[in-house]
């Protein structure tokens, strides 16, 4: 086994050749890229990308046309609750039942977890994410930022192997986004991967080890944002869209285009 | 401070035991329906209305509504409350939580589909099953009739197929149709359209054709059913076609409803 093919073995999500398909469109068109253990890894592209739609196929929230996507070595498609157990995933558009209180909605997933915690526990952690005070408060009745602030804690309270974090900061005022990155950080430290998406350049280039650029279902490019920037600076389209010295969001807009999708 | 990600992660996680699992969604779905207090009431009070203003004038030849009997109008009380819990409240609330992204959000986690949906399902039933005890006990009142319980069970057992029909109606509208606005509009045009068919048909008011359409209707099946088990010795072909149509109502709107459904709106 050559050093590559043990690092992918060894990683701890493994995309291969990934085809997601609405009726005839391709939506993402056989994406191949791995995350290793401990590794924070961007997934970056412009709107309508194929990003939404590779963090579904990793989630088993649909079927790929063709491809596999292993996390931590399960076929999430043969074994999607071993693999699902394993996974913390904050979702851009999704909600809790909005007659929950906070604290039902941290024991709801806690137990789909299989997860007993005591309510000293729940209350705890709850307290951790700044939401003590709302602890007795409905869903429906905080801000948008408790929201955000809940939907993270959910996605971590099994202590996953990998979180999947779509557009993590969102939302988000700058100190509870300083908090999330020290998560993150933590998260990490403990042998934990993240895979994020982001349209924030500047945190990609600040927070993850790798990122990939994807753009039209195809993944244009791997690398860390060092090697990325050092990789495409002299590419004429990087060059046409540089003020100064190159950055990654020079990079990402000389490859993906400078024209406002939809 | 307990930091969510101090602790190391959990590598070799252990699948959640499906008990756990489902009493979690259970709790959270009855939690959710008793926070839902006007729905609630308007699902049990309604049904008792129905059975204390048309109850009270049985026997009376003017109108047609009361010439049925006491089968007919504990019937009748009982369909209503089926209908709204079971068609318009869970269509609605499925619909509404689609559009929110509530499945979304618990699809990811290793609870499996068919536990999400079932916890829907028996949360309604059980609210069924509920509203049937309180008519039963009040219609025995208002009509001086002890039922046996054997008759109580043969009422349940209808109220289960019942609750179970109008909610594989729900899931078949809810599959076929992907906007929460649009299956708010259709549960309601469905639900007047059923119970006037129902309720008008099988009075005779609108002619004999008219009633044995209403017969093989959800709402006319369900009252023949009723009144059926009410009176278990002069069961009949038109009783026995009730049973038929709801279970023909059960398997095809099941069908539908599980062959189209989508767990997200968009």
């Amino acid at each position: 086994m050559t050093d590559e093919a043990a690092t992918i073995a060894a990683a701890m999500l493994v995309v291969d050749r990934l085809v997601v398909t609405y009726g005839t469109r391709i939506a993402v068109d056989g994406v191949t890229f791995h995350v290793q253990r401990g590794e924070i890894f961007g997934l970056l592209g412009p709107n309508g990308a194929g990003k939404t739609s590779t963090l579904n196929a990793i989630e088993g929230m649909l079927k790929p046309h063709d491809g596999t996507v292993r996390v931590d070595g399960i076929d999430i498609q043969r074994s999607p609750t071993d693999a699902k157990a394993r996974l913390g995933v904050q979702l851009q558009a999704s909600s809790f039942q909005s007659e929950l209180t906070i604290e039902e909605i941290v024991r709801l997933y806690a137990g789909l977890y299989g997860l007993r915690i005591t309510k000293a526990g729940i209350a705890d952690r709850i307290r951790d994410v700044g939401l003590g005070d709302e602890l007795g408060k409905r869903f429906k009745s905080i801000s948008g930022g408790q929201q955000q602030r809940l939907s993270l804690l959910i996605a971590v309270i099994n202590r996953p192997a990998l979180l999947l974090l779509d557009e993590p900061t969102s939302g988000l005022d700058p100190q509870s986004r300083r908090q999330l990155w020290t998560r993150i950080e933590n998260l990490r430290t403990g042998g934990g991967s993240i895979l994020l998406t982001t349209h924030s350049m500047e945190e990609a280039q600040a927070v993850c080890d790798r990122v990939a650029i994807i753009d039209h279902g195809n993944l244009l490019t791997v690398d860390t944002p060092a090697g990325l920037i050092a990789k495409h600076r002299d590419d004429p389209r990087v060059v046409k869209v540089a003020r100064g010295d190159v950055t990654l969001e020079d990079v990402f807009i000389g490859l993906t285009g400078s024209e406002i999708r939809g | 401070m307990a930091d969510l990600a101090s602790s190391a992660p959990a590598g070799g996680a252990v699948r959640a035991p499906i008990g756990l699992i489902f009493g979690s969604l259970l709790r959270a779905d009855f939690t959710v329906l008793l926070r839902s207090g006007r729905t609630l009431l308007l699902n049990i009070a309604v049904p008792i209305a129905i059975l204390v203003l048309i109850g009270l004038r049985l026997g009376n030849k003017s109108n047609a509504l009361t010439q049925g009997g006491p089968g007919f109008v504990i019937g009748l009380a009982l369909t209503y409350g089926l209908m709204a819990s079971s068609l318009m409240g869970y269509s609605i609330t499925i619909a509404r939580d689609r559009d929110a992204g509530v499945f979304q959000r618990l699809r990811v986690t290793p609870a499996p589909t068919w536990a999400i949906m079932t916890s829907r399902l028996l949360v309604q039933i059980v609210v069924d099953l509920i509203m049937t005890a309180i008519v039963a006990v009040i219609a025995s009142i208002i009509f001086g009739k002890a039922f046996s319980p054997g008759e109580y069970a043969l009422i349940f057992c209808v109220s289960i197929l019942g609750g179970a029909m109008f909610l594989a109606i729900a899931q078949a509208v809810v599959g076929l149709v992907r906007s929460a606005t649009l299956v708010n509009a259709i549960g309601r045009i469905l639900y007047v359209v059923l119970l006037l068919l129902g309720l008008l048909g099988s009075s005779g008011i609108l002619g004999s054709t008219i009633e044995a359409v209403s017969d093989w209707s959800p709402v006319g099946a369900m009252i023949n059913l009723y009144a059926g088990v009410l009176n278990i010795s002069s069961w009949d072909w038109t009783d026995t076609s009730g049973l038929i149509a709801t279970i023909g109502y059960i398997i095809v709107g099941s069908f539908i409803g599980i062959r189209w459904f989508r767990w997200e709106s968009r």
